[in-house]
């Protein structure tokens, strides 16, 4: 059987680039990187979702829906993250989390 | 010089995405959709690991739209074309243009000159390695009862489904949507008395 008949090619790729999304949330310095990483992991559980929704009979069709609802609700993660570090920017003139000390002294 | 760079860069890419699917082709005797699908994860996973290694932020989200580029690719492979379509118009369309952006207005020249990477970059990289095999090992592990092929679903259907059962969620989405906008532009905007 081919690897593209199979559930399991689907769900172990969304499993790896939900680990380069942690990698890069749990490692980058950059706060726009670590919302690029999120964007990742979202993305990797949406192709999860739609893999669902291929493959198993009574998933059918409301894997898709899942998935845009995922997408909508990432959008508005984006919209105010975005705005987050945009706001702290403005305050701190830097855009790397380590430097983001405030509460710590 | 910078020229022959960038086509040497170009052919090591067309190489990372042309070979796996040569190798399904004719190593794993495969059929076209096979090495499609190779194709684009291959493609998904380099991008991937792109946008959270590179150093130029600018590169890292245009890697990110290549990324999601993959994943529609891999969507229309599973039969959910409207989800592709939404994918292409939503992410790359809005989600990237708005990183973009924001990319934009945050970066100073001294912040990218420094480390990318915070000092725990290598248990960050031992976890996902975790996370990654146990995803696989679970898959592996699994009887989902999954049928042997792909089920194409009419975009008729998803409509029905999206404006009949899904209907209060749909709503609340638009509701969710409008909050993220105005917090968004809340957030975002520049106080009065502090600018003068």
């Amino acid at each position: 059987m081919g690897i593209a008949e199979q559930l399991n090619t689907y769900l172990t790729l969304s499993g790896a680039l939900f680990a380069v999304g942690t990698f890069g949330f749990l490692a980058r310095r950059n706060a726009i990187s670590m919302l690029m990483s999120i964007e990742l992991m979202l993305n990797a559980v949406n192709l999860a979702i739609v893999a669902f929704g291929a493959f198993i009979p009574d998933l059918q069709g409301d894997g898709a829906v899942i998935a845009l609802m995922v997408m909508a609700v990432a959008a508005a993660e984006a919209t105010v993250g975005l705005a987050i570090v945009i706001a702290i920017f403005r305050n701190r003139k830097t855009p790397l989390v380590d430097e983001y000390d405030a509460m710590r002294r | 010089m910078r020229a022959w760079l960038y086509l040497a860069a170009a052919a090591i890419a067309g190489g990372i995405v042309t070979t796996p699917a040569l190798v399904v082709l004719i190593l794993l005797k495969g059929t076209f959709e096979d090495a499609l699908v190779a194709s684009l994860a291959t493609l998904l996973l380099a991008a991937g690991i792109a946008v959270v290694t590179m150093r130029d932020i600018i590169r890292c989200g245009l890697a990110m739209i290549v990324c999601f580029l993959a994943l529609a690719g891999l969507y229309v492979t599973l039969g959910a074309a409207l989800v592709a379509a939404a994918q292409v118009i939503v992410y790359i369309g809005a989600i990237s243009v708005l990183i973009l952006f924001a990319i934009m207005l945050t970066q100073d020249k001294v912040g990218s000159n420094r480390l990318t990477f915070q000092t725990q970059a290598a248990p960050a990289a031992i976890a996902a390695i975790i996370v990654a095999v146990l995803v696989a090992v679970a898959v592996a592990g699994t009887n989902w009862g999954a049928a042997s092929a792909a089920v194409r679903i009419a975009t008729n259907d998803l409509a029905h489904l999206l404006f009949d059962r899904y209907v209060l969620a749909f709503e609340a989405v638009s509701v969710l949507l409008l909050a993220a906008v105005i917090g968004g532009v809340f957030l975002a905007k520049r106080e009065k008395d502090a600018t003068g």
